[in-house]
């Protein structure tokens, strides 16, 4: 079976690219890879943990949680997000094949720029009107729907991350932007 | 022992688990969302005992315990229904005992914690802070044992094995 060609990634530069910097040995070293796997849990449950309690306040849960306090535990969720993008540069640089064509793996880049607008809009919109808010006001509804966006796309960020083996190739061969 | 795992293999629903295409990977989904708010909970909880995160009342940090408890539900349903699909896999490795553990601790030390600092709202010190980073360390030596099972177990199946189990 021939593949269509892709114009904009190339595979075999990025296993280059992934060779050169050493990225490839840490992939396929011993326990490299299942290292990185518990890296990358390790940091979804720190992103969960703050941004997804700090979702679920905004959408109104837990109130007289203060909401500018629980704010504070973003800057972890920040790091638990960078642990996820260095194990995820790992897996995908050492072998792209398995995932730059894999529909679990594009949903789930989608849904992490779709968190990632709502977040950059969240931030140049709404947060300042909650910096007045004491622990046991109301939510303004447009807070409410932001923190209702980033909770669902991450969830589903952990879904589609999940089902990634199910679509391997060759059996699978998603590129809509191929020749 | 063994011949209760080859017994399990061969029921309904373990033949459910490994045979059906979107049983499997469904339970994984909820294997993940549940570990997901169960251990994100906790670390959050180990954070705030630590000190980051001050000016949230330690005494309504309960309130986040709904949300690791509905977590360990989800969790030990799915997970235990991964469970009867490889019961020889996880059975016949320390490494799963190695899980529980680290999760049993870190969720004791999350309840002594609660007991002895969030219901009296007295901002922790020492020796409770020790137990948070004690249990920061148990949530993610959770997750490592749960994740290291998928490469460190020695079968797959009881019929894999011949002769004397020992």
């Amino acid at each position: 079976m021939s593949y269509p060609t892709d114009p904009f990634l190339d595979p075999v530069a990025i296993v280059e690219w992934s060779i050169d910097t050493g990225l490839f040995d840490i992939a396929y070293s011993a326990w490299g890879w299942p290292i990185a796997e518990i890296v990358h849990f390790t940091g979804l449950c720190l992103l969960m943990g703050t941004v997804g309690l700090y979702d679920l306040r905004m959408m109104g849960f837990f109130r007289g949680i203060s909401l500018a306090g629980l704010h504070k535990l973003i800057p972890f969720g920040v790091f638990g997000f960078l642990l996820n993008l260095g194990s995820g540069v790992i897996f995908v640089s050492s072998s792209p094949d398995q995932y730059l064509y894999n529909p679990a793996f594009q949903i789930k880049m989608t849904l992490i720029a779709i968190a990632g607008i709502n977040m950059a809009v969240f931030y140049a919109t709404t947060a300042r009107s909650l910096r007045g808010l004491s622990p046991t006001d109301a939510i303004p509804r447009a807070a409410r729907w932001f923190a209702f966006v980033s909770l669902s796309s991450w969830m589903l960020v952990i879904a589609a991350g999940r089902v990634i083996t199910a679509f391997r190739p060759p059996a699978w061969f998603w590129c809509a932007w191929c020749s | 022992m063994m011949d209760v795992l080859a017994w399990i293999e061969q029921t309904g629903l373990s033949r459910f688990v490994r045979e059906d295409f979107y049983a499997y990977f469904i339970l994984l989904i909820f294997h993940a969302w549940g570990m997901a708010m169960l251990v994100g909970g906790g670390m959050a909880l180990s954070l705030r005992v630590l000190g980051f995160a001050r000016s949230t009342q330690l005494v309504r940090w309960r309130m986040v315990f709904p949300i690791m408890k509905i977590g360990a539900v989800l969790a030990i349903i799915s997970g235990l229904s991964l469970l009867a699909g490889y019961p020889a896999k996880a059975l016949t490795n320390w490494v799963f005992a190695l899980k529980f553990a680290c999760l049993i601790a870190a969720a004791w030390l999350v309840a002594h914690m609660a007991k002895v600092s969030f219901d009296k709202g007295v901002e922790p010190v020492g020796l409770v802070k020790l137990q948070a980073v004690a249990a920061l360390l148990f949530w993610v030596g959770g997750v490592a044992s749960g994740k290291l099972l998928l490469y460190t177990n020695e079968i797959l199946m009881t019929s894999e094995l011949t002769g004397d189990f020992g």
